[in-house]
């Protein structure tokens, strides 16, 4: 019973997290992210599992996981509202070649960042951008004029 | 103007209309999730040691332990018997809190006896002559699942003799 006690509090911490770190931080993956996010799991994993290296507990831990992950994708699905808490939403961060700069503060992207998406998609300038979306997988949509 | 990309909602997605208060939700949340390492940094969760002592005329008895833990934390107690006049059979009771769920790893050194007294752990120590320290080494490993506060009382004792009491509680986190 402890386990899944602690993997629904872990769950929901790591869920916490997730929602509030900021979803540009989240969408990159620089080295130093990488370094991080395998620091997180051990931690997560040791407070986890503890001293209990079964089977048992393995499957106790997955299959709490995966139900909390069905359970939220379930709430997501069949109650809209909750949507926004659960998942996001997206944030119109250029529109007509013009930055929004108070969407951008308040999502701590610069315009750099806007260009080098908009590069990736083959558009050369903030100018030629008709909407960028910061999405609530954290990338930038592009959608060129 | 280009067309509204499908699914954007202008008032809501780029004038943030209803969503004014999300960033402050956010910000309160990211600064309670920043509190618990702040908090750890009092010690609030464990595991700095700190002193307890109980003085009678006859003998001290001083503590050093954490008081609160966390599960699987190997941790010290140690006790320090002080003699004011000899002592023929010093005696230590600990309350069941000591041990219930707790691995003893280390008693040292060894005590000359060992029993239960109403459900107490209770360590014969022998001899302490006047003006000696008696210095007992206790070391353990909290077990995963012993979650929650527990009475660790201490009583020594000299035979029968009740010569002085540490009140204390341990507090153990997840």
């Amino acid at each position: 019973m402890d386990l899944a006690i602690r993997a629904v509090a872990l769950f929901g911490f790591v869920y916490l997290l997730t929602r509030i770190i900021g979803r540009r931080e989240l969408s990159s993956m620089e080295p130093f992210d990488l370094i991080l996010l395998i620091v997180i799991g051990d931690a997560i994993q040791q407070g986890l599992t503890q001293d209990d290296y079964s089977v048992t507990g393995a499957l106790i831990v997955i299959g709490t996981f995966a139900v909390l992950q069905i359970l939220i994708s379930y709430l997501s699905y069949r109650f809209p509202r909750l949507r926004p808490a659960l998942d996001g939403e997206p944030i119109v961060v250029v529109q007509d070649g013009t930055a929004i700069e108070k969407n951008m503060k308040r999502e701590r992207i610069t315009v750099e960042e806007v260009l080098v998406e908009a590069r990736l998609q083959q558009v050369a300038s903030l100018d030629q951008i008709a909407w960028a979306v910061l999405e609530t997988s954290g990338k930038i949509s592009i959608i060129p004029k | 103007m280009a067309a509204i990309p499908d699914g954007i909602v202008l008032q809501r997605h780029r004038d943030l209309e209803g969503r004014r208060s999300h960033a402050w939700v956010r910000r309160t949340l990211i600064v309670l999730v920043g509190l618990v390492p702040l908090l750890a940094l009092f010690n609030l969760f464990g595991q700095r040691p700190h002193v307890a002592t109980a003085q009678s005329a006859n003998a001290d008895l001083e503590l050093y332990a954490p008081g609160h833990l966390r599960g699987g934390l190997l941790w010290e107690a140690r006790f320090t018997i002080t003699a004011h006049r000899d002592l023929k059979n010093a005696r230590l009771e600990l309350d069941k809190g000591w041990l219930e769920g707790m691995t003893l790893n280390t008693v040292e050194p060894a005590p000359v006896g060992e029993g239960s007294n109403d459900g107490r752990l209770v360590l014969d120590l022998g001899h302490v002559p006047s003006g000696q320290s008696y210095i007992l080494f206790l070391q353990f490993q909290v077990n995963p699942t012993n979650v929650g506060r527990r009475p660790q009382n201490v009583r020594l004792y000299d035979g029968e003799t009740l010569l002085t009491t540490i009140h204390r509680r341990v507090t153990v986190f997840p």
